[in-house]
């Protein structure tokens, strides 16, 4: 849904460009990693355990190995060598080494002819153990533990991470503010819920090469981890990424059992497949971060705000993952769209026998972005100021920097402002809509793309883009970047095609594969659009000029007279010169042949020198405003949000269809996590691994979504833009509590906000003798 | 998921089927739409050697007037208009069930049989291992009231209860013949998660037989979950009855997901008959029914709160029959 | 050991010695390669795997290939005309209804059926007949769009 859409610049970006392969998809034709099979595949099977806490005395396979159809069966002894996506926090095995650390940790892995036979197989393996202590609440870890789940853990403790930032002066803020609010936040851990559970195929061949396919949103990273934990060069492994059904985050570590895959495929050389059951996704996880935190904020008397106090715990579950980001993410990104001239931050993350969290879509951010948005809520209550006022009051400017040294240059975020409150009518909605009903504002900001690689060696660019263009005339685009659904081989292809003057049709993305995809770094932290859609103007633009130096060979016009047309290079004013696509492409392939062309991104230098200052720096950001309106039964605590007005600034659109597609099922997901979605547990076990009893949301609860896409170009963003994948979640979840305290009068801080809390929220406003607007 | 290795044997008249069901060794299911069944099954709960499928058997299938076949599929009663005007509440507790895509596959038999259910039970072999199972399946305990002697699983079935309001009875086959019950007298309100219903070994439900004066009577379903789809009733509320003027000609009560059987409430509506309703009645009926209830935390929400519901439900179940003040919401 | 199974798939006759226990989902996927229906639950909740038999949208995970014994069964390869696309497709494919497209192929078999049955349906009853499939990257929004625009002879 979309207000009339401006003139455009350019003749394919800026438009709804639809999904390449969507012809693929919607005919049953893409292939996705399950989809393929391999002659002589076996299928691997893995064995978990049922303890949260264990260590591992005797892991006996003899029977399991001695069962015909059995080809292999691994323990974690064969490959114990540690890895992680984050290089500095590499504690997670393959297979479990020593002991075991979450009810669903990898304990044993078998290759056998068939899924009966291998889940017979793992049956007929036999492990011993000693139970050790279960720590299931992050703050029991926070001190000394009897069993720390690593021994890699903060003196003693279970804290895997902890973070200490101050800057200016927080106390002497507080000692001055006439206003103070402080909310306490607690979330539920939620998950991915992508609907392809993940798969991979792994094979080793007689020329001493492994070949592995993957359901992954980082197969470079992946290809990392490969190499380091089998011991074989990157050469000799070549990584496939098939269409990848949904991501979200949930693909963007390597995970065990790609490694044990190829593990298997080692052993028995023969190709083998992992396929996930649902329970299996839910088990391996790596979803959003239980969390709880504290948010303190001082403002002066007309709610300038003057500083944040932010506390969290973070419960990370058993392993490291992004764990280290998460950290400084749920400080550095409470921030955000605003000036905070004084910042204190203190967060730890802390290993718990769960399966483990890691990066969900909006990482770092979504919690603490709720607890800080509620909070301004209530600033401008206490100010006596509306909201939208506040938030523009405290707005930070475009081309500044903030306290912690984030160099912010586009920021579009008062024109969201302005169009979210036109648009929804706020002003004759706010404390006006009869008892039951409300609205509310919450504000979003993101960082569009991780300036800081994950691997720093050897150095290279963030994203490579490589062309090749031989006398058919189509236009090979070879890229690692993943796509995952999110629509990156369109802007790919769209961006090329838009430079080089070609119809769409004519550019072909390859699949990812990585013997002839140069690197990018994957699908994670919103870095695509912004990282890989430069690389892919400059790989462009130097096909371009190949071309436009043949044809003016061709015209006998110097280049600087030429400019590229639909599938034509043309003389400029001179409509009649004109010489098309492929007598350019001809003409330059006489000497070299096939065309090829490069281009590549790397993020400027900035952030600060303390420790930790690269943390959230970004070459650009996001920002949004989102209204959002529901309506309340009182007496079920049943809510429906129906309308969502949601301003957002990814700097110059691209592809209308794809950051439409990006904030309706952003919003959808930021809706599940605050109306019902939830890693249940009891102590650590997980009570609803299930699509059944996770509950994402279904079509009716979807409310109207009207995209305002209000911003302006980024200075640096390839024609101007930014990202669209992860910051449009997180300005949702507040925009509906806050809509909800217009309606009832209750606010939550308990995520999800599902009905019992309603109610239970309505009860003791009432108790506590407090009327709401005249029920 | 694979399932386990069976014999699926497929007969044609209730008659067959019966003689079948005598002779099967290790015991056998009956598969019906298959679509509770065959996800325990994937889940290796309580698994049988032999299924009995009764997709062939033509008499179970279709609608007479207020005849409806066992194995009529919810979809198709969905689709039935001239039905859904007939037992609207019953239309509406069909149309509640779990997701379009179920309905095209689950019958109306199966609904009304579906397998209790409880968070220790509906999960994995390994999950449940992890635990040491549980009363309901290959275990010896219960993890939900920790005890070894009953089962707390809940019945969750949307149909039962708007059919029991509307006094339906069902037409059981087994080798004995065939007997008409009550269809509440199916259930075993004695019994537990495990021994639910009054069913004999090898008996099956032919039919449901909808009595002439449900065709027409006022009657809703309301059901508590998370999602308007998808989901099982954490409550399901079916009312039926006749309110004419603020006063009740008759009235029925009845609720499924909070025990381990739907129950009506004849004990608590029958004082109210011919009596003119008030708000303070409503009320006083709705706690009634509300303290009736024993819910036991093994679905999403909390039990507290969906007795809580059970109250709200009544109110508006109550006012939607006749127009009457204090239902209403807020 | 029973008889082989009978069964016609997208108008051809196919005999397979299928065990009894066998799943309509992997009698599919594992043994006849027709890969479009998708396995994303396994249970019965997400619908990626939707099916039609003798027409009816049927959830192949919770289906015995037994079951569809002597009947017809269509899969998205089945409504899709030779290279080309349906109404729908295309539909989905113009509004952008389909993102990471695991979930599509369910949805365009719901969406399909719906549209034959009804085809100028509510919006309402284009939500609630969709209800039985999950999606996760569209907020369902454009597939709504997508169904809406199909039905409407894609003016819309």
């Amino acid at each position: 849904m979309s207000a009339a859409e401006p003139p455009r610049e350019y003749r394919l970006l800026g438009g709804r460009i639809p999904y390449v392969e969507g012809p693929l998809k919607v005919t049953g034709r893409a292939e996705y990693t399950d989809d393929i099979k391999r002659p002589g595949m076996l299928v691997g099977g893995l064995l978990r355990s049922p303890w949260p806490h264990a260590r591992l005395r005797a892991v006996d396979v003899t029977k399991a190995r001695a069962m015909p159809g059995v080809y292999a069966v691994l323990t974690g002894d064969r490959y114990p060598t540690p890895f992680g996506v984050l290089p500095i926090t590499h504690d997670e095995t393959a297979i479990a080494v020593g002991k075991a650390r979450y009810i669903g940790d990898i304990v044993a892995a078998v290759a056998a002819s068939d899924e009966r036979t291998a889940e017979a197989a793992l049956a007929a393996i036999r492990v011993e153990v000693d139970p050790l202590p279960e720590y299931a609440d992050p703050q029991m870890g926070l001190g000394p533990v009897a069993e720390p789940i690593h021994a890699r853990g903060l003196a003693g403790s279970n804290i895997q991470k902890e973070v200490v930032q101050h800057f200016g002066d927080v106390d002497a803020a507080f000692a001055l503010a006439r206003h103070a609010i402080r909310v306490r936040g607690n979330f539920a851990g939620v998950t991915h819920g992508f609907t392809e559970p993940m798969a991979t195929i792994a094979e080793a061949t007689p020329d001493g090469r492994l070949t592995v396919w993957s359901a992954t949103q980082v197969p470079h990273y992946l290809h990392r981890a490969l190499s380091e934990v089998l011991g074989i060069p990157m050469h000799r492994i070549r990584v496939i990424k098939p269409e990848v059904g949904g991501g979200f985050g949930g693909k963007s570590d390597p995970l065990p059992h790609e490694i044990v895959c190829a593990a298997l495929a080692l052993e028995t050389g023969r190709p083998v497949k992992i396929r996930f059951d649902r329970e299996d996704v839910f088990l391996t996880n790596h979803g959003r971060h239980p969390t709880q935190n504290e948010v303190r904020i001082a403002a002066d008397a007309e709610g300038k705000i003057l500083a944040y106090d932010i506390q969290a715990v973070i419960d990370g579950g058993a392993w490291s993952s992004f764990g280290t980001v998460t950290t400084y993410y749920n400080g550095v990104l409470a921030m955000g769209p605003y000036r905070v001239p004084n910042f204190r931050y203190r967060g730890r993350r802390v290993y718990t026998n769960k399966p483990p969290s890691g990066a969900m879509r909006a990482h770092g951010g979504t919690n603490i972005r709720y607890s800080v948005e509620v909070a301004l809520d209530e600033l401008a209550e206490a100010v006596g100021v509306d909201p939208f006022d506040l938030r523009a009051r405290n707005a930070l400017p475009p081309h500044s920097t903030t306290v912690n040294e984030f160099r912010i240059t586009s920021t579009s975020f008062r024109a969201c402002l302005a169009a979210s409150r036109s648009k929804s009518g706020w002003d004759g909605k706010f404390r006006k809509l009869p008892y039951g009903e409300g609205i509310g504002l919450g504000a979003g900001f993101y960082i569009s793309g991780s300036n800081s690689p994950i691997h720093f060696t050897p150095k290279m660019p963030q994203c490579t883009v490589h062309l090749k263009v031989d006398m058919d005339g189509g236009i090979a685009v070879h890229c690692m970047q993943a796509d995952i659904g999110q629509g990156s081989n369109t802007l790919l292809a769209a961006i090329v095609a838009e430079v080089v003057g070609a119809d769409l049709e004519r550019v072909h993305v390859i699949r990812v594969d990585s013997d002839v995809s140069p690197v990018d770094l994957g699908s994670y932290s919103s870095r695509v659009t912004f990282m890989m859609g430069n690389a892919a103007r400059r790989a462009a633009e130097d096909l371009k000029g190949q071309l436009l130096r043949a044809a003016s060979e061709l015209t006998g016009h110097p280049v600087d007279q030429l400019v590229v047309g639909h599938e034509r290079i043309e003389v400029r004013h001179r409509p009649d010169r004109s010489v098309s696509f492929l007598e350019a492409l001809h003409k330059a392939m006489e000497k070299v042949g096939a065309l090829t062309a490069t281009g590549a991104y790397s993020s400027p230098p900035m952030g600060g020198t303390f420790k930790g200052a690269r943390a959230g720096t970004a070459p650009a950001y996001s920002f949004a405003a989102y209204v959002a309106q529901v309506r309340v039964d009182a007496e079920t605590g049943v809510f429906q949000v129906d309308h969502v007005w949601a301003a957002f600034d990814c700097g110059r659109v691209l592809n209308r269809l794809a950051v439409e597609g990006q904030i309706e099922g952003s919003v959808h997901m930021g809706l599940g996590q605050l109306m019902g979605e939830s890693m249940n547990y009891r102590t650590t076990r997980l009570m609803n691994p299930s699509l059944l009893e996770y509950k994402i949301l279904a079509p009716q609860q979807m409310p109207k979504v009207d995209c305002l896409l209000v911003g302006e170009d980024d200075p640096e963003g390839p024609f101007g833009a930014k990202e669209a994948g992860e910051g449009p979640l997180v300005a949702t979840l507040p925009a509906v509590a806050n809509a909800l305290y217009d309606a009832v009068g209750v606010r939550f801080y308990d995520l999800p906000i599902t009905p019992d809390k309603v109610v239970k929220g309505i009860e003791e406003r009432r108790r506590s003798g407090r009327a709401w607007k005249g029920e | 998921m694979h399932l386990h290795p069976f014999e699926l044997h497929r007969p044609t008249t209730v008659e067959e089927t019966v003689r079948l069901a005598r002779g099967l060794p290790g015991g056998f299911d009956w598969l019906a739409g298959g679509t509770d069944l065959l996800p325990n099954y994937k889940m290796h709960l309580n698994v049988r050697p032999h299924l009995i499928a009764l997709g062939g058997v033509d008499e179970l299938r279709g609608r007479s007037g207020g005849r409806v076949g066992a194995m009529t599929r919810l979809g198709d009663l969905e689709r039935d208009s001239e039905f859904g005007a007939s037992y609207p509440g019953l239309a509406e507790a069909i149309g509640e069930v779990a997701t379009p895509l179920v309905r095209e596959s689950a019958t109306i038999g199966g609904n009304l049989l579906v397998e209790t259910r409880c968070f220790f039970f509906n999960q994995s072999l390994p999950w449940r291992e992890s635990l040491g199972y549980c009363l309901k399946a290959d275990g010896d305990r219960c993890h939900v009231v920790p005890q070894k002697v009953k089962c707390y699983a809940t019945f969750s079935g949307d149909v039962a209860p708007a059919l029991a309001v509307l006094d339906a009875r069902v037409e059981v086959a087994g080798p004995d013949g065939r007997r008409s019950v009550p269809l509440l007298a199916l259930y075993d309100a004695a019994g537990d998660g495990i021994r639910r219903t009054h069913l004999g070994p090898g008996e099956l439900l032919v039919a449901i037989d909808l009595p002439d004066s449900a065709r027409g009577m006022p009657a809703n379903y309301q059901k508590l979950r998370v999602r308007p789809a998808f989901d099982f009733p954490e409550l399901g509320l079916a009312a039926a009855g006749r309110i004419v003027d603020g006063r009740v000609e008759s009235l029925a009560l009845a609720a499924g997901g909070l025990e381990t059987y739907p129950r009506r409430f004849d004990e608590l509506t029958g004082p109210l008959l011919g009596e003119r309703l008030s708000e303070e009645r409503i009320r006083a009926l709705a706690e009634s029914v509300r303290l009736a209830v024993r819910p036991v935390h093994n679905t999403f929400l909390a039990p507290d709160y969906r007795r809580r519901m059970v109250a709200v439900f009544v109110r508006r179940a109550v006012a939607r029959l006749g127009s009457v003040p204090g239902g209403t919401a807020g | 050991m029973s008889a082989p199974l009978k069964v016609r798939i997208n108008g051809q006759p196919i005999e397979s010695p299928c065990p009894d226990e066998r799943i309509l989902l992997d009698l599919l996927r594992e043994d006849l390669n027709l890969t479009g229906t998708k396995r994303g639950c396994d249970l019965g909740t997400c619908g990626c795997c939707t099916v039609w038999i003798d027409g009816r949208p049927t959830l192949s995970c919770l289906t015995l290939a037994r079951s569809a014994e002597g009947r017809e069964v269509t899969t998205i390869e089945g409504i899709s005309p030779g290279t080309g696309m349906n109404d729908v497709q295309r539909a989905f494919v113009e509004k952008g209804a389909t993102q990471c497209g695991f979930c599509t192929p369910g949805f365009v078999m719901t969406a399909t059926a719906l549209l034959r049955d009804r085809p100028h349906p509510s919006r309402e009853e284009i939500v609630r007949a969709i209800s039985g499939n999950l999606c996760r990257c569209t907020g369902y929004t454009k597939i709504i769009e997508a169904v809406e625009s199909a039905a409407s002879g894609g003016t819309s």
